[in-house]
């Protein structure tokens, strides 16, 4: 019996597309929106692009079970759309935006990505983009950054969104951003309100700072 | 549950690393889990069970885990730490500025084989 001595990486074939899709979309900014279902990724981005669409090239992957709701929404401000619909999978994997691509195309200058309600399995797909975006909304506790370490630690933009919705909550924006910070030292925090619009050019103002990034 | 995917992959780099060193029989695979890595052992074990009985190279073999615990160092005070809550404040300064050491490893560190 010998022992051979190796170190290697395990990179799954999902890393390996991942990594095509970065090289191919090398000047468009790709910014992956994760979430619990119903933190309102989909209101956020019909109320953002909206402020951003007449000045870049938008397209968006929306993740779903099922349904095409989700992508006729963002379709009906005028950005383009593409629906995956997931079927039994908890979340979008690299080949499903290689798929979208090849129907949205890669001249882009944004590429947002929706991804399915979730905040367990997302986190473990990298689908080649620059940022994991996380929204999380008033109603679900401040807690959630610690109880969703994993999804924490990787995003870079944390986004806490219905926040006119604070005074009927026992929510402590200031004890999510601290539950945060001791996880990803490095997020960005955004608080967010899609019903009164607070926040939202703050957004905007991230998204567009990403899009110039990677124009260089 | 990303396992099998992970299972699989693992396997590719085993097979060539032990066809590279003209072995017959690989006995057991050792690989390290950062405890970041979001991999649950015992789901990475089952894939692999479940997928070694396709090729009789390691049909025989067993795949051990080597856990690896979350560290970092402190930025502003240099204090080291070893973290068993997933909140990285340094213990000595309390600062969050801590940069990790280890915990998302995921890798085939070795081999046994025949």
């Amino acid at each position: 019996m010998k022992t051979v001595n190796i170190q290697e990486k395990i990179l799954t074939k999902n890393e390996m597309k991942a990594a095509e899709l970065r090289e191919k979309l090398k000047g468009v900014a790709v910014l992956n929106f994760v979430s619990s279902p119903g933190s309102g990724k989909t209101s956020l981005l019909e109320k953002v692009l909206v402020m951003l669409k007449d000045k870049y090239k938008i397209a968006v992957v929306e993740g779903d079970q099922q349904t095409t709701h989700d992508a006729d929404r963002i379709k009906a401000t005028g950005v383009e759309a593409f629906q995956v619909n997931t079927g039994n999978a908890c979340h979008l994997e690299a080949i499903d935006i290689e798929r979208a691509l090849g129907s949205l195309g890669y001249d882009l200058d944004l590429l947002i990505i929706e991804n399915v309600g979730n905040l367990v399995c997302p986190a473990e797909y990298d689908l080649g983009e620059d940022a994991k975006v996380v929204l999380l909304s008033v109603t679900e506790g401040d807690d959630k950054p610690a109880k969703y370490p994993v999804m924490t630690r990787a995003g870079s933009a944390y986004i806490i969104n219905k926040i006119d919705l604070l005074p009927y909550v026992d929510f402590s924006v200031e004890k999510c951003i601290e539950y945060a910070k001791g996880i990803q030292p490095e997020l960005e925090f955004f608080t967010t309100s899609c019903r009164t619009g607070e926040g939202l050019d703050k957004v905007a103002d991230y998204i567009e700072k990403m899009i110039k990034a990677k124009k260089g | 549950m990303h396992e099998l995917g992970i299972a699989n992959s693992l396997i590719e780099i085993v097979l060539e690393n032990a066809n590279a060193n003209g072995a017959k029989v690989v006995r057991s695979v050792t690989a390290k889990i950062g405890r970041l890595a979001a991999v649950d052992s015992e789901a990475l074990k089952f894939a692999y069970d479940a997928i070694k009985e396709e090729y009789p190279m390691i049909a025989e073999s067993v795949l051990l885990i080597d856990n690896v615990p979350v560290t970092g160092k402190c930025n502003k005070c240099g204090a080291t730490d070893t973290y068993d809550e997933m909140f990285f404040a340094c213990s000595k300064c309390g600062s969050y500025e801590v940069e990790l050491m280890t915990g998302e490893e995921l890798t085939v560190s070795e081999i046994e084989v025949d």
